[in-house]
């Protein structure tokens, strides 16, 4: 802003106050999340040590021949220097050279994944590798300064196959974010363009479904998800799935809880779309889903991403619903974490749980990274206004 | 979803080459269990994995589930992890089947402690005990020359020798969780003050002078312990007596051998346990006992019951109790008790020995009840007899409802 | 739009909230009014229970449900009229407490305890998100452009984050002797317990709260400042408006929209509060309303559970609901009057 008018420019102590508050706020809202993250490195007795500095500097953990040197630190944090700068610089490049027209999210999924896949190898494996080399040549300077150990990440992911959880988040939020929004674009399309009565009544019972609290319909779904299988026997034959420990039937259920949120949303993005456009197309000859699919929705894709960013968050952090009716074979992270914590647990297990929450805090990270230039622009286009 | 099929074929087989060592028998048939999720179950269910084809889910909120997957038809699980408690509504239902002939065939190894027995039918096999037991610091006990207390005065006299010294942050602790923590601890303390909990007639007595005398206990209990006792539970006791922060707690005894596990444990070796205590001199310990066991479905064919009871017993063996000896106070042929099981035992044993956590609709009702309206006598809310008038009001709609109560 | 195209259109969303909300909603509605109830029958029996070495064998009266031919428990369901409705408002004691002006009796009935809470839960964490939220994206929009993508990330954090963890992480740091309560004591130089009495808990709960949403208003309030005519903020400093006066007078006028959006999302979303409940273990000192209905739903050891009150709980959260809302449908109907069409 170097055209600021003279009367725009603030005076020092507002400058202060403005970003004081700001450092504060970005301490409130990081803090409680970093010290998780620091936690899951430490061994029990460290991690719930009432000093915060034996918990930082873990002498526990130290002493038990896990740690970190200065020169480990120095290295780590020129890793993720250049991994966040590769993720915001070349990572984009990289996607909009090599994905096929069109299909730019294809692209962005494949692209995130491998990075994903090469950030955690190079951090626990390649760096480790490396470092193990140098620390032996150094001697002080290569003495571990801090306690830390990657053990309980170890525990969770390997040992306890938390891979398999994060397989079946991964199918459960595909899923729900898909059928969401192939099913909330269409309706919201719909209630947008019809000024009829019934559009109206839907969206106001949308609004109250909405407001309904959800353990209340959750409940209710337990017993006819269970017997499914005899309720379903009439209709289906000896064929009846028992619906209950089904990630379809889950993402049915998340869906149709997400949809009143959905369709509202998505009404105000199309609300925002001239109705010129799709007159102007079914004047050349379109029905109503052709101007839909090959007029609108090209220039809806803000809006779909940032409403499908919605389905996406409630989809991958949902515990009513994943905990009460998936089992254990199907089950996602979130569920998963609790059992660590309802389990009988020792210390061990709670750091265990500590590490398993950190690891699936990683990929909304990386989420936020990527799209958050998207979330932004595509509210100001759209939902901001309606 | 290829990739998962993958992973798991993978897994499975890895299984699979590692069960034929181990299992005396290749299982078969496709069978899934449902158990709670504390040590002992791994321990048992990691041991029918080993057979082959089991499936099985560890879930410490297992008791939603677990009556509406079992009245399913077909059940959705053949094999079922109980205790005394949640045990009632598979009996209540008729969901679970008697045992008698399987164990006849294959239960040559089952002691007859460990058969349950209802109205002389086989209903359950038990593999553990579970009661409360005192878990003491030896060392500061011996520094302060304080005998180990056999009643509740005792224990609030040595606490009160403790709180003066200020040798920890807090003499006491205990499992006071609202909820089913607070109502177990209730129920415990009534029953050693000799509480009855319900009048001839089937409406509830809590408001009684056993429940005046247990609330009172209970009080003075408090005046030791961290004043956040409403949000412990026995996890949390464990961090405070592995972290040093307390010298004594009535705990359960499946909490005992983690005092003493190298890397989360600042007191390894200083702690040992003892009976828990009487609320009454010459009365039974204040505590109830209780069994964790496996039942099997009803609504199954009986060659699944049957692949399912021979799976049920290569679990339940001498190998895996002396493979996992200290995971719980096992009742199964080939346990040694440990340093700290001794406690447990000593309660378990004692004359006259504590009662056992009774399998009734009505005890769940009132543990219900207990757990959610003490609270407000413990936050200083409502008086001991407006907080178990509220209890007995409670119970009295509950029990209404469920139909157990005119 | 025809009809049919409509409905073409809706159909899929319409079918899966009718399926998935709206008949489970039925069943609630009538089992509001309904009381089930196992026929019962007492039976003598015989229980052996192991203790460590022998089993003791007890014989007792109890009752078990009738089963019928085919093994399911029999059954039978009642119309009860209100009964389940005035189990959960307890109309008596609530009366004689308001009579006798006595505040502590009245908060002894479950209901109004988890009223009271859900209700000053709702309205105090309202304006502070609103003002937080606003206060963060003024702050982000005055800052260096250079620096902004990072801070919008660093804000973001607490909204995205699983609820349960966040929760659970701001838990970890005051419980027991967890390092802000060290903190604290060290700084009061007292004995500090964030757990034991009501008024703390609630603070963290709100704390939370405000942490949890704050971003969303944020970003939702820094994507309308992008969008503030600059004419009119330009004429209006021509004509001498002071900072606080353009605050004032444009931006918060601008945004207006925005703020009704978020305040009922919040509003709707807040009244069903429970997470908190749970990750912060309150239910001795606070308790909400729908964790009441959870509560009743939620079976005990011996496989109870309140089918009917939890209904008439949840039947009576939902009228609160729709007062909260009355004042956006009002909105709506204007709009859809004045059409867009």
């Amino acid at each position: 802003m170097s055209d600021t008018p003279r009367a725009m420019r603030q005076s020092l102590s507002l400058r202060l106050g403005s970003a004081g508050f700001l450092a504060l706020w970005c301490l409130l809202a990081a803090f409680p999340i970093f010290w998780i993250g620091v936690m899951s490195f430490k061994s029990p007795v460290d991690a719930f040590d009432a000093n915060p500095l034996n918990v930082i500097f873990g002498p526990v953990t130290r002493d038990g021949g896990d740690g970190l040197s200065i020169i480990d630190i120095v290295l780590g944090l020129v890793y993720l220097f250049f991994a966040v700068k590769l993720a915001l610089g070349w990572l984009p490049k990289m996607v909009a050279q090599h994905s096929p027209g069109g299909q730019v999210w294809a692209g962005w999924i494949i692209g995130a994944l491998a990075y994903a896949i090469s950030f955690v190898v190079g951090l626990f494996v390649i760096l480790p590798l490396i470092l193990n080399g140098l620390n032996a040549i150094l001697g002080p300077l290569g003495n571990p300064l801090i306690g830390l150990t990657t053990i309980h990440y170890w525990s969770v992911w390997v040992d306890n196959a938390f891979y398999e959880n994060f397989i079946n988040s991964l199918i459960v939020t595909v899923g729900v974010v898909t059928v969401s929004l192939t099913v909330g674009t269409l309706a919201g399309y719909g209630l947008a363009r019809s000024g009829s009565n019934l559009a109206f009544w839907i969206l106001i019972i949308a609004l109250i479904f909405r407001a309904l609290p959800h353990s209340v319909l959750v409940a209710g779904y337990l017993p006819v998800f269970v017997n499914s299988a005899e309720i379903l026997r009439p209709i289906l034959g000896e064929n009846a799935p028992t619906l209950y420990g089904q990630p379809l039937a889950v993402i049915a259920v998340l869906v149709s809880i997400n949809q009143p949120f959905t369709i509202w949303m998505l009404r105000s993005f199309f609300q925002n779309i001239p109705n010129e456009l799709d007159e102007a197309a079914r004047v050349d000859g379109c029905t109503h889903f052709q101007a839909f699919r090959w007029v609108i929705m090209p220039v809806m894709w803000p809006g779909v991403i940032t409403t499908g960013l919605f389905s996406f968050l409630l989809a991958y952090n949902d515990f009513l619903v994943t905990s009460l009716l998936l089992d254990q074979s199907n089950q996602t992270m979130v569920p998963a974490i609790a059992g660590y914590f309802n389990r009988e647990t020792t210390t061990t297990d709670q750091v265990e749980a500590v590490a398993a929450a950190v690891s699936i805090t990683a990929p909304l990270f990386l989420l936020v990274m990527i799209f958050q230039r998207q979330i932004v622009s595509g509210l100001t286009a759209g939902a901001v206004k309606g | 979803m290829k990739l998962k099929t993958f992973l798991m074929a993978g897994a499975m087989s890895a299984v699979a080459s590692v069960a034929m060592a181990e299992c005396a028998f290749e299982n078969e048939v496709e069978l899934r269990s449902l158990s709670a999720g504390f040590e002992a179950w791994n321990a048992v269910t990691d041991a029918w994995a080993e057979c082959g084809n089991v499936q099985a889910e560890l879930n410490q909120e297992f008791r939603t589930l677990q009556p509406q997957a079992f009245a399913a038809d077909p059940s959705l699980y053949q094999i079922g992890g109980v205790s005394n408690g949640t045990i009632t509504p598979l009996l209540n239902e008729g969901t679970i089947r008697p045992l008698d002939d399987l164990v006849e065939m294959y239960g040559q190894n089952l002691r007859p402690n460990q058969l349950i027995r209802i109205n002389g039918e086989i209903m359950a096999i038990a593999m553990m005990v579970n009661t409360q037991h005192l878990m003491y610091r030896s060392d500061i006990f011996e520094e302060l020359g304080i005998e180990v207390p056999t009643t509740w005065d005792e224990v609030l006299e040595a606490a009160a020798v403790i709180q003066e010294a200020g040798v920890v942050d807090y003499p006491l602790g205990a499992t006071m969780k609202t909820g089913w923590n607070l109502g177990e601890d209730f129920i415990n303390m009534f029953l050693g003050y000799g509480g009855e909990f319900w009048n001839a007639d089937g409406t509830p007595n809590v408001n009684s002078e056993a429940g005046m005398n247990a609330l009172e206990t209970m009080m003075a209990m408090t005046e030791f312990m961290d004043p956040e006792y409403l949000v412990s539970d026995s996890t949390y006791v464990q961090q405070q007596f592995q972290q040093g922060r307390i010298a004594m707690a009535n705990l359960w005894a499946s909490r005992g051998s983690a005092m003493d596990l190298e890397g989360e444990s600042q007191v390894v070796g200083l702690v040992d346990a003892a009976a828990a205590p009487m609320a009454v001199e010459g009365a039974a310990p204040a505590t109830t006992l209780w069994w964790d066991g496996v039942v099997i479905a009803s609504n199954i064919s009986d060659e699944e019951a049957e692949a399912a009871f021979r799976v049920v017993m290569e679990g339940l063996d001498r190998e895996m109790v002396e493979a996992n000896n200290d995971a719980a106070i096992w009742l199964i042929e080939g346990y040694e008790p440990g340093r700290l099981a001794l406690g447990a035992i000593a309660t378990a044993s004692a004359t006259p020995p504590p009662p056992a956590y009774p399998s009734t609709s009505q005890m769940g009702l009132m543990h219900t009840a207990l757990g959610n309206e003490l609270a407000a006598f413990f936050t200083g809310d409502a008086s001991a007899e407006e907080a178990l008038e509220a209890v007995e009001a409670a119970y009295t709609t509950a029990a209404q409802e469920a139909g157990v109560l005119e | 739009m025809k009809f049919k195209t409509f409905a073409a259109f809706v159909g899929p969303s319409v079918f899966l909230m009718l399926l998935f909300i709206a008949a489970p909603l039925v069943t609630v509605f009538v089992g509001a009014f309904q009381l089930t109830q196992p026929v019962v029958e007492m039976v003598e029996e015989e229980t052996c229970t192991p203790g460590f070495v022998t089993q003791t064998c007890t014989t007792t009266t109890v009752t078990r449900p009738v089963l019928d031919e085919f093994g399911e428990v029999v059954t039978t369901t009642e119309w009860v009229g209100w009964t389940n409705f005035t189990r959960v408002l307890d109309p008596e004691a609530a009366g004689a407490a308001i009579r006798a002006m006595d505040w502590g009796q009245l908060m002894q009935v479950d209901f109004y305890a988890a009223l009271r809470f859900t209700l000053m839960f709702t309205l105090v964490t309202l304006p502070l998100v609103l003002g937080t939220g606003l206060a963060i994206a003024l702050a982000v929009n005055n800052a260096a452009r250079s620096i902004r993508g990072p801070v919008i990330f660093i804000s973001l954090l607490p909204f995205i984050v699983t609820p349960v963890i966040g929760a659970l992480s701001i838990r970890w740091l005051f419980i027991g002797d967890g390092i802000l309560t060290s903190a604290l004591e060290v700084w009061l130089d007292r004995d500090i317990a964030m757990f034991a009495q009501a008024w703390t808990i609630e603070l963290m709960m709100l704390f939370y709260r405000v942490w949890h949403v704050a971003p969303f208003a944020f970003v939702i309030f820094y994507a309308g400042l992008q969008t503030v005519n600059q004419d009119t903020l330009e004429s209006a400093i021509i004509d001498g408006a002071s900072r606080w006066e353009r605050l004032r007078y444009v931006i918060i006028p601008h945004l207006m929209p925005l703020i009704i959006f978020i305040a009922l999302i919040h509003l709707m979303d807040t009244y069903r509060v429970f997470e908190e409940i749970v990750g912060f273990t309150s239910q001795a000192h606070v308790i909400s309303l729908q964790w009441l209905t959870y509560d009743f739903l939620q079976p005990d050891d011996a496989g109870n559970r309140a089918f009917g009150r939890a209904s008439a709980s949840a039947m009576l959260t939902m009228v609160g609901i729709v007062f909260l809302l009355i004042p956006l449908l009002r909105r709506t109907w204007r709009d859809h009057k004045g059409g867009s069409h």
